[in-house]
């Protein structure tokens, strides 16, 4: 019970602890082994000091404040309540960094309409984020977004989504936003990775240590 | 002509001349205080507000001047007054024509020569009129002689009509004073057109065009906003910049060594405000069938331009969702405010048990500069149940749940202990005991009650069949039966964070075990015969059920696998190699307000030794905060005005409220957050 409410309770997080938000409109929870697998990640290749487990937290709660990085996803349409778009533009404000991420691998889906319009109508519009934005050399070298199994196969052609998009708050980038579904290509044991010849999550790496360094 | 009637026509003229001159000493007084007000002007540069002061006191001193004169003549409209001046100016008469009006009898008088009486009154009425008439000739050439601007001030105040003043410009004044702003709002809000005389701190609609014009020629005169430089045009002996306003600006004005600023501070057209009233709720349909009726209230800070209802109706479970959507009802709107309805034809969908309609209200407004803004409502999802879901929407009515049952029973209970307990001292001790234990017999049938509400949702046996402390069921602490509540759904030992900070095991039969274990208590205490010590262990009971029926019904969607990773294991075994040093630590977010603080502070001593620099870079701060920090853009504001009207009290209080502002209410903090995020 202490470790589960440590991180609640505590005003302050003294280690990291991988974000899942909590929406009122969608299913949030629909990639529920892709905390593990991140947090799992993360101790393979780095020295953060990381949670074992993460945690779920509302957007509509003031506690979301306490998290370095967000992670949302879902497949249905994303609309705010007024609570939750309240808190979000506090996080950003306040230098956090919101991971949005199209569980639908789609192209201008329902998810993607919502959510961008959502953002927008919270944050600012997004934009294409560069290939070449320090994101992508946070820890791992990128040329770019990592590409997905998942991402548009269902079109059954080879276009991809060359850019993530982005808001960026005080030259930070403050919303992240991917249509390439890593919600299902990271969604699986982190025991599985053995069976794996280049681990695909190794994005995720540059995602956390680009929200807690600058 | 008879005597009479000669002198009636006398009195006429007499009247004529009196009035005349009563009303032209007026309009001179009139004409003297504004010509001296416009000289006045010309050296001292008067306020609207005096302005209009003096005109009225012109106009009022025109009325009081002709009202006296007149009040001071008023005897002539006696007749016996008019015979009698004619006496005093014919003395021949002899009174005859005083005794002919008090008679009544004109043959007193003699009719010859009374056409002398007339000449001699034109005479007097010339000329009483004609020493006002000078008067008045020369205050209208006073007037003339002024430069036109310089009496339209005095004639007709209005703000922005600071650059009409006349007097003279003594060589290489400043041109950047006098300065109006003429503030042009777009079109489409309908608003007017003002002018502001001497402008420092505009507040205009985005989309504005503000024009600052100054006296003199353009040459030389520049305005410099962010990092363009615009140059002054002239008209005439004016000179003017125009800008348009996108975003908050300083407007630098640069003639020569002067300079001047001007803060423009541009206010939002605020997206159109949507409240959807129908429905009132998210709501689970049996079956799709039938119409929905839709109805939003939408208002606007400046104007309607649209409005419609959306939906989105999503199909699937799982990862295969299909979607559609829509709009409905859209129309034009107009004015302000308004309210718009439609309707939702279930069968033109169609839908399926488990789709779900997404319902919202938007509303555009006709912002054609920035827009337009489109305000949305909050979403209402209308959900069509699964055929295995029916039970759960059907309201049937049902007995009072068993929680509800133990908060009846116990109230009861504490009543029958609080009686006892009164009586107390009236009653031998075997009567208590034994009245007493009665009671605890029903308190522990109520504990087993609601020993197996939480046990036995558990799947344990329930706390009750053992009667002694060392039953299994009778945990030692209230974290061990929380544990236990916790261990026997969620298998594993560090579940998943809910939230609110519990499981819902936790959330949902806390309550309960808190009272299980104060009826517990409280039994032990009645057996005693101690039904005084037992009644704070079952008021502890009661508002414990209270809270369980009280809490909140939570929705599962069901909790994923937990997977807790074994952090040493895996630490740092992975194959691939990053730059972990290639970045530092985050540093605290808040440097912003570091920064506003230290500019303020630079600002206060400022004040000390130069308030014109001092008030320029509260104009600065004012607008860099603006977009940031609003509150404490506004104290500044506010500090900066009064430091223009010399209020030093109101400048203070606005400083430590911008202060405030920025280091926000007292908190007492035991660290700080490693990753620099402030709670």
């Amino acid at each position: 019970m202490k470790r589960l409410m440590a991180p609640i309770m505590s005003e302050f997080v003294s280690e990291f602890v991988f974000a899942t938000a909590q929406y009122e409109s969608g299913d949030w929870d629909s990639a529920p082994l892709l905390p593990a697998n991140i947090i799992d990640t993360i101790a393979r290749y780095t020295e953060i000091n990381v949670a074992p487990t993460g945690v779920i937290v509302p957007l509509s709660d003031e506690r979301m404040l306490r998290y370095p990085l967000l992670y949302l996803t879902g497949h249905l349409p994303v609309r705010f309540s007024d609570a939750e778009r309240r808190n979000v533009r506090r996080f950003v404000a306040r230098g956090g960094l919101l991971f949005v991420d199209d569980h639908n691998h789609d192209v201008d889906g329902t998810f993607h309409r919502t959510a961008t319009e959502e953002i927008a109508r919270t944050v600012a519009p997004l934009a294409d984020l560069p290939n070449d934005h320090p994101l992508y050399s946070a820890f791992f070298k990128f040329e770019g977004p990592p590409t997905t199994s998942h991402e548009l196969n269902g079109w059954g052609d080879n276009l991809v989504h060359k850019h993530l998009l982005a808001v960026e708050h005080a030259g930070r980038i403050g919303v992240l936003y991917s249509s390439k579904d890593y919600s299902s290509e990271w969604n699986y044991h982190p025991d599985s990775k053995r069976f794996m010849s280049v681990d695909n999550t190794r994005f995720a790496v540059n995602l956390v240590v680009y929200a807690l360094t600058a | 002509m008879s005597v009479f009637a000669r002198l009636r026509m006398v009195r006429v003229i007499l009247g004529v001349g009196i009035t005349v001159r009563a009303v032209a000493w007026g309009i001179v007084a009139a004409l003297s205080l504004v010509a001296g007000a416009a000289i006045a002007d010309a050296f001292v540069d008067l306020s609207v507000g005096s302005r209009r002061s003096l005109l009225l006191i012109a106009v009022a001193s025109a009325v009081i001047t002709a009202a006296a004169l007149a009040w001071r003549d008023r005897r002539v409209s006696s007749l016996l007054r008019v015979a009698l001046w004619i006496e005093e100016r014919e003395p021949a008469l002899q009174f005859a024509l005083a005794s002919a009006v008090e008679t009544g009898d004109e043959r007193l008088v003699r009719a010859g020569g009374s056409d002398r009486w007339t000449r001699s009154a034109i005479r007097r009425a010339l000329r009483a009129v004609a020493i006002p008439l000078a008067a008045g000739i020369a205050a209208v050439v006073v007037l003339f002689a002024l430069p036109a601007g310089a009496v339209a001030r005095i004639r007709s105040p209005r703000a922005g009509d600071a650059l009409a003043r006349g007097g003279p410009r003594p060589p290489g004044a400043s041109r950047l004073s006098p300065l109006i702003a003429r503030l042009q709002p777009p079109a489409y809000t309908d608003s007017a057109a003002t002018t502001i005389d001497d402008p420092a701190d505009l507040r205009v609609v985005v989309g504005s065009t503000v024009v600052l014009e100054g006296r003199g020629d353009a040459a030389g005169i520049v305005a410099i906003t962010g990092g363009d430089a615009l140059a002054a045009s002239s008209h005439g002996d004016r000179w003017s910049v125009t800008v348009r306003v996108s975003k908050p600006l300083t407007v630098r004005l640069r003639d020569g060594p002067d300079q001047r600023l001007v803060a423009i501070e541009p206010i939002a057209d605020n997206p159109p405000t949507v409240t959807l009233t129908a429905p009132a709720h998210d709501s689970v349909l049996r079956a799709a069938r039938g119409r929905l009726i839709l109805s939003a209230d939408v208002s606007d800070d400046f104007g309607l331009a649209s409005a419609a209802f959306e939906y989105i109706v999503s199909s699937g479970e799982g990862e295969t969702f299909t979607f559609k959507s829509g709009t409905l009802g859209a129309r034009p709107l107009h004015g302000a405010r308004a309210t718009f309805v439609a309707s939702l034809p279930f069968d033109s969908l169609p839908l399926k048990p488990g789709d779900i309609v997404h319902l919202r209200a938007v509303a555009r407004d006709a912002n054609n500069v920035t827009g337009p803004g489109i305000g949305a409502s909050e979403t209402r999802t209308i959900r069509i149940a699964r055929a295995d879901e029916y039970d759960s929407v059907a309201v049937d009515a049902v007995p009072p749940s068993e929680a509800d049952k133990s908060l009846i029973s116990e109230r009861m209970l504490i009543q029958l202990a609080a009686a006892l307990e009164k009586r107390r001292p009236s009653l031998a001790r075997d009567t208590l005991v034994r009245e007493s234990h009665s009671i605890a017999v029903d308190q522990k049938r109520l504990r087993r009650t609601v020993g197996e509400i939480v046990f036995s949702r558990l799947g344990e046996p329930t706390g009750e069949e053992h009667t002694d402390d060392e039953s299994p069921a009778r945990a030692k602490s209230m974290e061990e039966l929380i544990a236990r509540a916790d261990s026997a759904t969620n298998r594993s030992t560090d579940p998943i964070d809910f939230a609110g900070g519990e499981s819902p095991v936790v959330a949902t039969n806390k309550p309960l075990l808190e009272a299980y274990n104060a009826m517990w208590d409280a039994s032990t205490e009645l057996e005693l015969g101690q039904p005084g010590r037992a009644l704070p262990h079952m008021r502890l009971a009661l508002a414990a059920i209270q809270r369980a029926r009280q809490a909140e019904r939570l929705y599962l969607r069901g909790q994923p696998p937990p997977v807790v990773i074994d952090l040493a294991k895996v630490r740092l075994t992975g194959k691939d190699k990053g730059g972990s040093s290639a970045r530092r630590p985050l540093t605290a977010v808040d440097s912003t307000r570091v920064m506003l603080t230290t500019r303020l502070l630079r600002i206060a001593e400022l004040s000390a030794r130069d308030t014109r620099a001092a008030l320029d870079s509260l104009l600065v701060l004012r607008i860099a905060a603006l977009s940031v920090e609003p509150a404490f853009a506004t104290a500044v504001g506010d500090a900066a005005t009064a430091m223009r009207s010399g209020n030093g009290v109101r400048a203070t209080t606005a400083f430590v409220r911008a202060r405030r502002a920025l280091a926000g209410a007292p908190a007492a903090r035991d660290s700080l957050s490693r990753w620099g995020l402030m709670p």
